[in-house]
């Protein structure tokens, strides 16, 4: 025999006379609890000796469910200890009723039924909230929440006798979801016992999708409401990499729109620090970044709008050497470059790597805008070189810092790149290949020109071979500039 | 039978203060001090565990008139079927709570749950599974967060309300 504590937790002081503790003897479990005296005795073990339910008995740090039951020996010094089984719960006998019928009208499937159904063909939906979606959900399920539920099931599964497996996270919310859609006809609709929860306890394996977190979802809602971009567009756009030549006149307005619709990613080429000079114009810099280096001050306003856009700043002169690791692992380049050796060594460059390079460049009160794209898949379109083949001389093409600019204009230039950009991004609409937009302020008039591809170009033509880079400062040079 | 001149005062308001089954005159209210700081850590909890039912232990000292709340732990809802609408506490938490705290001269004197998206009264279930001598302290918790929270103790059968003071 030996002697050992037994603890008594407050509810059952009363039936002890009021002790927390007792001393009893026993060589097992069972025998040191039968020394209790008999009402606290049978508050806890039935006639049948056993534990009754609502009582856990523990020998030290273990529950004798886990070691050999009532049977499990002890030794001198060893603590018994009656743990209260502690349990309740919510009340909500309409609801409780209203589950109770709708269960019985659905049928109920687990979820390893669920994956067999699925592999036969049944439609698995998630009816639950966006971020618990976010977190995990059965790989193949159509994710259509809850709250436009039956507004977009008919676009989605048209054919209403397909098996429908409707699932949330344990087994509610998709009850009353099954049942709205039998009402809609769908004639064999089925609810996941246990729901999500329950797939994620029985290992089944599941997928994290790509989805919007809510701070996304709030900041690009209006986009979400555009069937054009919508969430599978937006996602796109988050996933896109865009590279901007040059973070001045055309670059400003087109970087900040860019991030402000949520391109996940933006490179901005330029080596200038900011004059004050530039500020008439070049909206990513403020009077307080005069001096400090474009990239560092366009990085700063780029983040202050949108903090999750990754700004990528590559603060060099771009030349044939480096050209193409700078460009390498962009999906399209906006080229609002303000000289002549920059202009073809960015065009030679998406020529040779197929990326399309939306142009655009500013004089006075007009500026012009195209896209240079002669590796599109269906209609290609020139690159710049069919346009020049050579640099103009430069009387006909003077810098703003020689010709002066419209502090505007290259805002709205910039914002017209920045618009075919998210089209070609999207895949949506006509982009401007083939043809240049050009804007005329003074008699507020837009003209578009037809722009050809030239067969012949030894650049992009139908038999060209990248020809290779040229030294850019002399081929402009030979034309004067 | 002729009434009585005291008879004459309606039986609402002869019960008034007591819950709707009893018919005895109530005993006086008791208090649960929760300070300031569990309030908000428990707050934490329960908005993180929302929509399921989250609970765990009070701990303290328990006087005839007064229970004293000097922590708090959370415990496991082992209730996999319906967590959003029932807990079940892990016994191991209390195990381990238990013996925790009595060597340092404390008890577990109640039990905290949430009752999320329904109000902080007790239940059916609640009541079923109640112990006599523990405060049952109840947080309702919705999408927004916190709603309320009360406190209650067994009393003869009955959840009688506790006062909640800091």
């Amino acid at each position: 025999m030996s002697i050992v504590t037994v603890r008594i937790p407050t509810p059952l002081r009363p039936l002890a006379g009021g002790a927390d503790e007792l001393r009893v003897q026993g060589t097992t479990v069972g025998e040191s609890l039968h020394a209790l005296d008999a009402p606290l005795l049978e508050r806890i073990m039935t006639s049948e000796d056993e534990v009754r339910s609502f009582v856990n008995i523990y020998l030290g740090a273990d529950n004798v469910d886990a070691l050999e039951g009532l049977a499990t020996r002890v030794r001198d010094g060893d603590v018994i200890a009656i743990i209260p089984a502690v349990a309740g719960g919510n009340e909500a006998k309409v609801l409780e009723g209203h589950l109770a019928k709708l269960r019985a009208r659905i049928p109920e499937v687990t979820p390893a039924q669920a994956v067999e159904l699925q592999r036969q063909g049944a439609v698995l939906v998630d009816v639950r909230q966006p971020e618990e979606i976010a977190a995990g959900t059965p790989s193949g399920a159509l994710l259509l929440g809850r709250s436009y539920l039956e507004f977009n099931i008919e676009d989605a599964v048209p054919e209403k006798g397909r098996t429908l497996v409707l699932l949330c996270a344990v087994g509610q919310r998709s009850l009353f979801a099954a049942d709205s859609l039998r009402d809609m006809g769908y004639r064999d609709v089925r609810n996941l016992a246990g729901g999500f929860n329950r797939w994620k306890d029985e290992g089944i394996p599941f997928e994290i999708p790509r989805m919007l977190d809510s701070d996304a979802r709030e900041r690009y809602s209006r986009h979400l409401l555009m069937p054009e971009v919508g969430e599978a567009g937006q996602l796109r756009l988050l996933e896109s990499r865009v590279l901007l030549i040059g973070a001045g006149g055309l670059g400003s307005p087109a970087a900040l729109y860019l991030a402000a619709a949520g391109v996940g990613t933006l490179g901005l080429v330029d080596h200038d620090r900011v004059d004050r000079s530039n500020l008439q114009r070049q909206i990513l810099h403020t009077d307080d970044g005069v001096g400090k280096s474009k990239i560092e001050s366009a990085t700063e306003t780029i983040h202050a709008l949108n903090p999750s856009v990754q700004v990528r700043g590559h603060e060099l002169r771009l030349d044939s050497a480096n050209v193409e690791s700078v460009l390498e692992g962009y999906d399209l380049v906006v080229d609002g470059s303000d000289n002549f050796p920059t202009r073809y060594l960015v065009n030679d460059a998406c020529v040779k790597l197929g990326l399309p390079n939306v142009h655009g460049s500013v004089y006075r009160f007009e500026g012009q805008v195209t896209v240079f794209w002669p590796a599109r898949e269906h209609d290609p379109g020139p690159c710049y070189r069919c346009l020049y083949p050579e640099p103009p001389p430069p009387e006909m093409a003077p810098s703003c810092a020689e010709a002066g600019v419209l502090g505007i204009l290259p805002g709205v230039i910039g914002l017209l790149q920045a618009v075919e950009a998210i089209k070609i991004l999207l895949g949506r609409g006509d982009p401007l290949v083939g043809r240049m937009l050009f804007y005329d302020a003074l008699p507020a008039r837009f003209t578009e020109l037809k722009l050809r591809r030239n067969p012949e170009c030894r650049y992009c033509g139908d038999s060209a071979r990248f020809p290779g880079y040229v030294d850019y400062q002399a081929f402009c040079a030979a034309a004067g500039h | 039978m002729r009434a009585r001149k005291d008879s004459a005062i309606p039986p609402s308001a002869e019960r008034r203060g007591a819950t709707p089954s009893s018919s005895r005159p109530p005993a006086p209210q008791r208090t649960l001090c929760l300070p300031h700081e569990l309030r908000g850590r428990l707050a934490a909890w329960i908005c993180a565990g929302y929509p399921y039912e989250t609970c765990g232990l009070l701990i303290g000292r328990a006087g005839k008139e007064a229970t004293e709340v000097e922590d708090l732990v959370q415990a496991r809802n082992l209730n996999r079927e319906r967590p959003g609408d029932r807990f079940e506490l892990d016994p191991d938490a209390f195990a381990a709570t238990d013996r925790r705290v009595r060597e340092v001269g404390l008890e577990i004197v109640g039990i905290w749950h949430s009752h999320p998206d329904h109000p902080a009264i007790p239940s059916q279930t609640d009541r079923t599974g109640a112990w006599a001598g523990w405060s049952y302290l109840i947080a309702s918790v919705g999408r927004q967060g916190l709603f309320s929270l009360r406190s209650w103790s067994l009393q003869e059968e009955t959840f009688v309300e506790e006062v909640i003071e800091p």
